[in-house]
C-alpha cells in the first residue's frame, strides 16, 4: 500500500494493458495514483513514447539510464524496477552491480559510458549542463535525435523518481542495495565542471536543432499558455515525444477539477526556483500575470513565497512542493499528514505530486536541451527590497538574483526618496521626467487627447498624494502609470459607455484577418509631411478599441519592451503579444488606403 | 511548403524577429511564394516603422508645462 489510497481500475484500463504487454507487470507506482486515472494516462502516454518502443538508442540503454539515475537518487523502487526490466533484456546481476556501483560495466562501449555519465551530470547538476557537453556527445557518435531522447530519458526518471517518492510504491520485486560510488567520467563530460555563467556569450542555445512543425501541432499549449513557448520548439526532432508531452500538459496542467491552475502554477514556479531554472521562472511568472496574479507578487512567489499574499493553505502546499521536488531525500509519509491538516484532499495531494513530477521533468529537459528563453527574466527589485526569509535553504536567491539584476537601480531612486521626504523639488522633477508617458497612459485609455491632459492634473496630484505608500517593488515610473491609469478608470466610470480594457486571456482575436491586400508603396512615409504622417497614426490610434490602443500605445509609441508592457497593463506577455498583433493590423488597415501604390500614385 | 494560415500564426513573432532559425526559412520560404501574405508582412513591418517614428502622442512643453506648473503652485500653497 502507498501513501495514498487507491481505487481498483480495471486491468483493461489502457496504460495497465500497455505495461503489461511492454514489461509484463503494472508498476505499483501506476497504481499508487489510481484515484486520479488521467494522470496515471499523462505518465504512460511518456513512458510509452520512450520507453516501450525503440528510438534512436536501443531501449536497453534508456533502461540503463532510468536505473542509474533512481541509484543516483537512492530510489530504491526504480532501482528495483529498473533490475528486473534490465535482466529481461539479457543483462546480467553483475553487469547491474557495476551499474550501479560504477556507473558502467565493461561490456559497454566508451560511447555508451559517456551517455550514461552525461545523465548524472544532467540529474545531480542541470545548471551546470552547457553546449559543451552536448558536443562531448556529438565526438562519440552521438545524433541530434538520440541526445534528445537521452535528455528526455533523464527527465523521465526525474518523473519517476519524485513520485516514487512522494507515494512511497510498494515495491514491485524485491528491492537492491542503491549505495552508488561516483567514477571519474570520461574526457569532455566532466560531472563536476564549474558552474558556467549562464549569460555567457560561450553558451550556443538551443543545443539541438528544431525542424519546423506547424503551429496546429501545438493546439494543446496554444490554449493552455496563451502561446507555444520555446520549450516544447526546441523538441521538434521527435514529434512522437512531444506530443506525449503535450498530452501530459492536456491531462495534468488544464483540467481544474482537483487544484486549480494558479495552484498549479504556483507549484511549478515555486519549484522551478529552487531548481534555479530561471527559464521555468519565468514562463511561470508570466503565465500566472495571465491568471490575474500581479508582477511584483508572481516575484515574491519565486523569491520567496511565505512572504507572498498566499494563504497559509497555498504556502503549506508550496513548501511540500518544494520539499518533494528539491529536498526529497527529507520528505516521508509525514509530510502528506501535515498537508492534510490544511484541508487538502487525498486526489489535491496526489495531483500536487504529479505537477511537482512534471515540473521537475521539464526542469530537466530545458536544462539539458539548452532551451532559450521566452521573456526577460524577472525583475528582481535590489535585495534591500526584496522580502528574503531567513532560511538559507534557498538557492533562489544566488540563481536569479545575479550581479546584474541586483545592480538594477531605479534611476528615480534618490528622487522618490527626496519626494516621499517632502521635497516638492525631487516630485516636480520626477514629473516633469515622466509627464509624457503619464500623458500617454492617459490617452491610451481614455482614447481623447483633450481628456488626456485634463486627466494629467488629477493624475499628478493623486501621485503625491501617495508616494509615501510607494514601496519600490516596481519601477517608479510603472507606479506612475499604475497611477494614471487609476485616474483615467475613475472617469471612465463617469462616462455612459465604458470602454473595457479587459477581455479573455488569449482571446479570440488570434481570428482576425486582414482585408487589404494591395501592395504598399516602397518607401511610403516620403509621401506625406511628418505632421500628416502623425495626425495619421494619432487618428489611427484612437480609432482603436480601447484594449489595443493601450498596448499599442505602450508598445510602438512609447516603445517599451513586451515585457514591460505586460507589468505596465498587468496582462500576460502572451495577452499583450495577441493584442499588440491585432492593434498592428488593425492599424495597417486603417493606413493601406493612404499608402498602396495606387493611392500614392 | 506551409499554408497562408500556418504563416499568420507566427507572423505575430515573425514581424518582432522572434522565431528560430528553421521556422524563419519556412516562413521566408512561403513568403517568397505568396503575394498576399508577401503584402501582408511587407506593409505590417512599413505600419510598424511608421508608427513607432511618427512622433505621434508628443505632448509639447507649451502644453505639459502649464498643467506641472499648476499642479507645484496648488501642492506648494499645500492643502485647502
Amino acid at each position: 500500500m502507498s501513501f495514498l489510497s487507491e481505487v481498483h481500475l480495471d486491468d483493461k484500463f489502457g496504460p495497465f494493458v500497455a505495461f503489461q504487454e511492454a514489461l509484463g507487470f503494472v508498476p505499483n507506482l501506476l497504481r499508487a495514483q489510481t484515484l486520479l486515472p488521467r494522470v496515471i494516462e499523462a505518465q504512460a502516454k511518456l513512458e510509452s513514447a520512450l520507453r516501450l518502443q525503440e528510438g534512436a538508442i536501443p531501449r536497453v540503454q534508456k533502461e540503463r539510464i532510468l536505473l542509474i539515475v533512481a541509484a543516483e537518487r537512492q530510489d530504491t523502487y526504480c532501482v528495483a524496477a529498473g533490475n528486473r526490466v534490465l535482466s529481461s533484456f539479457g543483462v546480467s546481476d553483475q553487469q547491474i552491480d557495476d551499474l550501479l556501483n560504477k556507473h558502467g560495466h565493461e561490456n559497454l562501449s566508451a560511447a555508451d559510458l559517456a551517455c550514461l555519465q552525461f545523465c548524472l551530470k544532467l540529474s545531480r547538476h542541470a545548471p551546470s549542463v552547457h553546449s559543451e557537453d552536448i558536443q562531448a556527445l556529438r565526438a562519440y557518435g552521438f545524433e541530434d535525435k538520440s541526445i534528445l531522447e537521452t535528455v528526455f530519458a533523464t527527465a523521465l526518471a526525474a518523473y519517476r523518481g519524485t513520485l516514487s517518492v512522494g507515494l512511497g510504491p510498494e515495491p514491485d520485486f524485491g528491492t537492491r542495495k542503491t549505495t552508488s560510488r561516483r567514477v571519474d567520467p570520461p574526457r569532455g563530460v566532466a560531472c563536476h565542471a564549474p558552474l558556467p555563467d549562464p549569460h555567457g556569450a560561450a553558451q550556443k542555445r538551443p543545443y539541438l536543432p528544431a525542424p519546423y512543425l506547424s503551429s496546429k501541432t501545438f493546439s494543446i499549449v496554444q490554449k493552455s499558455h496563451g502561446f507555444v513557448p520555446n520549450f516544447f520548439r526546441s523538441q521538434t526532432l521527435r514529434p512522437d515525444l512531444l506530443e506525449a508531452e503535450l498530452e501530459a500538459v492536456d491531462r495534468i496542467l488544464l483540467p481544474e477539477d482537483v487544484l486549480t491552475r494558479t495552484q498549479k502554477e504556483c507549484i511549478l514556479l515555486a519549484v522551478s526556483a529552487a531548481n534555479l531554472n530561471s527559464y521555468c521562472v519565468a514562463m511561470h511568472c508570466n503565465l500566472l500575470r495571465g491568471l490575474g496574479m500581479s508582477a511584483e507578487e508572481g516575484d515574491q512567489v519565486a523569491v520567496d513565497y511565505h512572504l507572498s499574499t498566499l494563504s497559509e493553505a497555498d504556502k503549506a502546499l508550496l513548501d511540500f512542493a518544494v520539499k518533494l521536488g528539491v529536498r526529497f531525500a527529507e520528505f516521508s509519509r509525514q509530510d502528506i499528514v501535515n498537508l492534510q491538516t490544511f484541508g487538502f484532499s487525498e486526489e489535491q495531494i496526489l495531483e500536487c505530486e504529479v505537477v511537482v513530477a512534471l515540473n521537475n521533468f521539464a526542469n530537466t529537459l530545458q536544462m539539458g536541451l539548452g532551451i532559450e528563453p521566452d521573456f526577460e527574466p524577472p525583475l528582481i527589485p535590489a535585495q534591500n527590497k526584496v522580502h528574503l526569509s531567513a532560511a538559507t535553504s534557498r538557492p533562489i536567491e544566488r540563481a536569479l538574483v545575479t550581479p546584474s539584476l541586483t545592480e538594477v537601480q531605479d534611476p528615480d531612486a534618490r528622487l522618490v526618496a527626496e519626494a516621499q521626504g517632502g521635497k516638492l523639488e525631487a516630485f516636480e522633477e520626477l514629473v516633469r521626467r515622466h509627464n509624457q508617458l503619464i500623458y500617454r497612459a492617459l490617452v491610451a485609455i481614455l482614447g481623447d487627447p483633450v481628456e488626456a491632459q485634463d486627466a494629467m492634473q488629477d493624475a499628478l496630484l493623486s501621485a503625491f498624494k501617495h508616494i509615501a505608500g510607494f514601496q519600490g517593488r516596481s519601477k517608479f515610473s510603472t507606479w506612475l502609470v499604475s497611477i494614471a491609469r487609476n485616474t483615467a478608470f475613475q472617469r471612465l466610470r463617469g462616462r455612459k459607455e465604458v470602454e473595457s480594457l479587459d477581455g479573455g486571456e488569449y482571446e479570440e482575436d488570434r481570428e482576425f484577418r486582414p482585408r487589404q491586400v494591395r501592395a504598399w508603396q516602397d518607401n511610403p512615409e516620403q509621401c506625406y509631411s511628418k505632421s500628416e504622417i502623425r495626425q495619421l497614426v494619432e487618428r489611427g490610434i484612437l480609432g482603436l478599441p480601447a484594449k489595443y490602443r493601450a498596448v499599442v500605445m505602450l508598445r510602438d509609441i512609447e516603445q517599451l519592451s513586451t515585457d514591460e508592457v505586460s507589468r505596465q497593463l498587468g496582462l500576460s506577455v502572451p495577452t499583450v503579444k495577441v493584442r499588440l498583433l491585432r492593434g498592428r493590423l488593425m492599424l495597417r488597415e486603417w493606413l493601406s488606403p493612404h499608402f498602396t501604390t495606387r493611392a500614392t500614385s | 511548403m506551409i499554408t497562408c494560415e500556418e504563416f499568420f500564426l507566427e507572423f505575430a513573432d515573425y514581424l518582432e524577429n522572434r522565431v528560430s532559425p528553421e521556422v524563419r526559412k519556412e516562413l521566408e520560404l512561403h513568403v517568397s511564394q505568396c503575394r498576399v501574405c508577401q503584402v501582408l508582412y511587407d506593409s505590417s513591418c512599413k505600419t510598424v516603422k511608421i508608427v513607432t517614428e511618427s512622433g505621434s502622442f508628443d505632448l509639447p512643453k507649451s502644453v505639459s508645462d502649464p498643467i506641472i506648473d499648476r499642479v507645484m503652485a496648488r501642492l506648494r500653497a499645500g492643502p485647502t
